[in-house]
């Protein structure tokens, strides 16, 4: 029903009006110091994965260790999405000529919607990188699913009771110094674990040494305000299944609002009503002396 | 409406049973969904993590605005002869919120954590889903106390005095709590600005959602007096009624520039009509949501009560329309998601508007404190 691109190119504008203008009384009210809202949680030594579409050449294998670790059910058929029983999942994109595999999991931004979007805190981003996820305080609003620019987290709707289900990033195997379970099962070194600014690094490095073979573009570098994951391809990023984003970390906007909008409103109506109760009775009081 | 002209008899039509027989089975639903769970009762995926209800609450909450705008001509404007309207949408209102509270928790997939929400220690204070859910959670309070002091006025029960005595504390603190959720509720929009249509995406949406608020709130305290004032055979307070219906128009006429101001300054006037389908819902918005009333209350259709029925009508339906293509049409999901709701998810949103009307209906037949102001008004 929606043209994409269009649709994406225009919010872009939406957003650099507001930027630029200044537009509106809420622009005023809300846009203080965007820096502030968001804490600076990722260091440049928090952990972070590069994929490399070139390399990937769609064994799954990373796909069995990740069911393997996460004691996650077997599938009855291949799934060709993630579930909230595959955390990642290989997808083969084509597009004319152009044929490149892609891996698919959580992003683990460095600035994630979800975990501004949770009201109670279940989702945190760790300094460490990952995103992780407290099952005992999520009450399950899917609110996180809605706010997900990669359209990540998922549940098990025949659960009664379902958890938010996505990549942990093998948080329980990288802080005992360990590998992700998927980077450790890639025989084609497809995959590469490391801090995010080892990865920027070989990333960069890989482009320059090879520049026929990658599109001039670290997908994820600034991609959303900056993702964990990161992914270097010879194919448009387009093609294979990613969202065209601008720098700016998708709760930017939302955290200002909150932070500032609401107790800039709470003050503001306060003294509103304070004056114009008080300026009625006094009315009122002087029509009854009358 | 059948049923809101029946209730001067003192006996009980059909109608009240058939709402209460969709009341009952909603709640047989209800917990069919709280034990089976979201998959087997409703059509939701990954695609549309949210549906109907969602939709439903974002609608209900503006609807039930009339509470905090009237609360606020009463108690902060000090305009005392509106104290039978706004009672009508302080019933109406409380209802309302009632109806939020219980939706909201069919949709919650982990219901069972639902006292999360009560501990401070894990508020996350940038999350718009706490803040609209703690508001609302607060606001319902002040709405019980309200209807409290409203109910058992003249009993001299100390802490309905106390109430009493309170009241402008009480329904200043409403006010603010519904100014702040009202566009709260927009906020929780903010975030998606890859995923909701330009069309209505945009930074002042919770200025949007709240004047919207503002201006549904005051017709539905229009529309359920002139119901009332019918359905007990007393002639509709015209002299009152136009006067919220200047005020509303003054609200539509900002809300109005304001939309199509911001279309224009960000260069997206094209989309209006380039969207296909949703450019349909978008027109048909301000149309019959903002256009029609605008041109009824600015003339003297304002001074009858068809022509006031007529204006609030079209209000809320453009309400209906702006809040659907928000929470359900306007987003985008990926290509291979469809959605339409499950029969449950009907069932229950059925059920609740039933239950709405019941006990509105109810509440004007044995509520006498309610049904008093309404029948005394114009004796004095």
């Amino acid at each position: 029903m929606i043209d994409k691109e269009t649709h994406m190119t225009n919010t872009l504008t939406r957003r650099e009006v507001l930027k630029l203008a200044g537009a509106g009384a809420s622009a005023l009210l809300l846009k203080v110091d965007s820096a502030h809202a968001l804490d600076e949680v990722v260091a440049d030594d928090a952990a972070a994965v590069l994929y490399d579409a070139t390399r990937c050449v769609g064994c799954r294998a990373c796909e069995e260790a990740c069911k393997a670790w996460n004691k996650l059910p077997p599938d009855e058929e291949p799934p060709s999405d993630l579930t909230a029983h595959n955390y990642t999942l290989i997808k083969q994109h084509q597009e004319g000529a152009d044929e490149s595999f892609r891996k698919y999991q959580c992003m683990h931004c460095v600035h994630p919607a979800c975990v501004s979007a949770c009201p109670v805190q279940a989702l945190t981003k760790s300094k460490d990188g990952p995103v992780m996820y407290d099952a005992n305080k999520c009450i399950g609003c899917r609110y996180c699913m809605v706010a997900c620019p990669f359209h990540v987290p998922r549940i098990d709707w025949s659960d009664p009771l379902p958890i938010i289900a996505k990549c942990t990033f093998c948080a329980d195997r990288i802080m005992h110094g360990q590998i992700p379970a998927c980077v450790e099962a890639c025989p084609v070194e497809a995959l590469t674990f490391g801090t995010r600014e080892q990865i920027l690094e070989e990333a960069r490095s890989r482009i320059k040494q090879y520049p026929d073979r990658y599109i001039d573009h670290v997908y994820g570098e600034t991609e959303a305000g900056g993702t964990s994951w990161m992914y270097i391809s010879a194919v448009p990023f387009e093609q294979i299944g990613f969202p065209k984003l601008d720098s700016d970390p998708v709760p930017e906007l939302s955290d200002d609002v909150a932070m500032y909008g609401t107790p800039s409103m709470l003050v503001g109506v306060a003294a509103l009503l304070g004056g114009i109760y008080w300026a009625t009775s006094r009315r009122n009081e002087g029509k009854q002396e009358e | 409406m059948s049923v809101i002209t029946k209730i001067r008899e003192e006996n009980f039509p059909i109608t009240y049973w058939i709402l209460a027989a969709l009341v009952l089975l909603g709640m047989a639903f209800g917990v069919t969904r709280l034990v089976l769970g979201l998959g087997a009762t409703t059509n939701l995926s990954s695609g549309y993590p949210w549906g109907l209800w969602i939709t439903f609450d974002v609608f209900t909450v503006p609807f039930s605005a009339g509470a905090f705008t009237l609360a606020a001509v009463l108690h902060v404007f000090n305009r005392k002869k509106y104290h039978a309207v706004a009672h009508l949408a302080l019933l109406a209102g409380f209802l309302g919120y009632l109806l939020v509270v219980l939706v909201l928790l069919m949709d919650l997939g982990r219901w069972d954590h639902f006292y999360s929400v009560l501990m401070p220690w894990r508020w996350n204070l940038h999350s718009f889903m706490f803040e609209v859910s703690m508001s609302i959670a607060i606001y319902f309070g002040v709405l019980v106390l309200e209807l409290v002091g409203v109910v058992f006025k003249g009993q001299d029960w100390l802490p309905v005095q106390f109430i009493n005595r309170l009241i402008p504390l009480i329904a200043g603190t409403g006010v603010m709590l519904s100014c702040v959720h009202q566009g709260s509720l927009g906020a929780l929009f903010l975030m998606l600005d890859q995923k909701l249509h330009p069309l209505w995406w945009t930074p002042i949406l919770p200025v949007l959602f709240l004047t919207s608020a503002l201006f549904s709130g005051l017709s539905v305290g229009i529309f359920l007096s002139i119901l009332t004032w019918r359905a007990l055979d007393k002639p509709v307070p015209m002299r009152l009624l136009s006067g919220l219906a200047k005020v509303v128009l003054v609200i539509q006429a900002i809300y109005l520039v304001l939309k199509i101001g911001d279309l224009l300054l960000a260069g997206e006037a094209g989309l209006v009509f380039g969207s296909g389908l949703l450019s349909v819902l978008f027109l048909a918005e301000i149309f019959i949501g903002v256009i029609m009333p605008l041109i009824l209350f600015s003339s003297r259709a304002r001074e009858s009560e068809r022509g006031l029925l007529l204006g609030v009508i079209y209000t809320l339906v453009g309400l209906a329309i702006n809040r659907s293509s928000i929470a359900w049409f306007g987003l985008r999901a990926p290509a291979e998601a469809t959605y339409f709701p499950h029969w449950m998810e009907f069932g229950i949103v059925i059920a609740a508007a039933s239950f709405g009307i019941l006990f509105f209906t109810l509440g004007i037949r044995y509520l006498p404190a309610i049904r008093k102001g309404v029948l005394e008004e114009g004796h004095h």
